[in-house]
């Protein structure tokens, strides 16, 4: 849940991207840190294994600036996407203000995001929280790859935008979408606040 | 060493703590890794990473202690050679808080321990039950949130 100082008007919100393993995730977060000055960010923490697959979490302290006279900060956060660090993913998601799916495009991984977004629906309802209410946008990645290999943008909402979220292609090793990603899903926690949330309905 | 808070009550426990315990760092957050007060950090980045690190911790701990059939572990305490952590959960009205605590050389993990027991009596007595807010920011702040983020990455 996002934190609200009134006194020094300060924002502080957490994001999560969530998908399955090798999606991209930690990708995202890199290309963010690569691209912000340094004033503006903090240490990128990983907590991988041996062979940087994610262990536990990405860490990625964002300050974005004023926003309607609020100081506003972001804690960018990834899951681990193999399917059996299922329990370290629930905790992460602990306290979500927005959520970001970053799905496979190559076509071999359709069941593997079909899978992962159903985990992340179990995941959120299991911290007691209604999935409908959480903000959340969907980014198709790889879309550089081969058109052979992959689903087009057009047949990945068909299979997994079930909420009509808001979508963004990308190829988040070269940035593409990557910055728009975290736009879209900023506007949606943001716009959250302006309408008097504070995230996520509980159940 | 400055000692911010995020929520006013915590300010008085926190400061007391920091003075009887001699403790260099202190964060008390919640169970997301969110600050409530600190002490000690100069950079705001810092200490979200501190927090997110020590929330992760303690999530952890308590997954593997249901694993096992316990209820909890109770505070956790690592020492370095120049540092040692102390890291404690308390249950308050405000939800259930985290309480992360560096100190050096001039106190003990004794001491520590023994005040933040006071410590997290104290934070349950100020703690106020959580309320539901109205809207924070302005409707139009998509035009602020362009600009900070176009400035963010620098395009």
């Amino acid at each position: 849940m996002s934190l609200v100082n009134f006194t020094t008007r300060e924002i502080t919100c957490k994001i999560v991207y969530y998908g399955p393993g090798r999606s991209g995730k930690t990708t995202n977060l890199q290309y963010v840190y690569s691209q912000v000055p340094a004033d503006r960010k903090g240490r990128m923490v990983s907590l991988a294994t041996q062979t940087d697959r994610t262990l536990f979490f990405d860490f990625l302290p964002l300050d974005l600036g004023t926003i309607s006279g609020f100081a506003t900060k972001f804690q960018l956060y990834t899951v681990p996407g193999q399917v059996y660090y299922n329990a370290t993913r629930k905790l992460v998601l602990n306290g979500a203000d927005g959520v970001v799916f970053v799905a496979d495009s190559q076509v071999r991984q359709l069941d593997e995001n079909i899978e992962s977004l159903q985990n992340l629906q179990a995941n959120i309802l299991e911290h007691g929280v209604d999935a409908r209410t959480l903000p959340m946008v969907l980014q198709f990645n790889k879309q550089d790859l081969p058109s052979e290999l992959i689903l087009s943008a057009e047949e990945l909402d068909e299979a997994l935008n079930f909420r009509n979220l808001q979508t963004f292609p990308a190829d988040a090793l070269h940035g593409v979408g990557v910055f728009e990603t975290l736009k879209g899903v900023a506007a949606e926690v943001l716009r959250r606040l302006s309408q008097g949330g504070s995230g996520a309905r509980r159940m | 060493m400055s000692t911010t808070v995020v929520e006013a009550w915590a300010e008085q426990p926190l400061l007391r703590y920091v003075a009887e315990s001699s403790a260099r760092l202190v964060i008390v957050m919640t169970s997301a890794g969110q600050v409530l007060a600190q002490h000690g950090f100069a950079r705001a980045v810092d200490l979200m990473a501190a927090s997110a690190l020590g929330a992760a911790i303690m999530a952890a701990s308590a997954a593997l202690a249901q694993q096992i059939g316990e209820r909890s572990f109770g505070a956790l305490f690592h020492a370095g050679e120049r540092h040692g952590i102390h890291l404690a959960s308390c249950a308050t009205p405000r939800g259930p808080l985290i309480v992360l605590t560096v100190f050096g050389k001039e106190t003990s993990i004794g001491l520590v321990g023994l005040f933040y027991e006071e410590f997290a009596v104290a934070l349950r007595r100020a703690a106020p039950a959580e309320q539901l807010r109205g809207p924070v920011l302005a409707e139009d702040f998509e035009a602020d949130l362009n600009r900070s983020l176009t400035s963010l990455f620098q395009r």
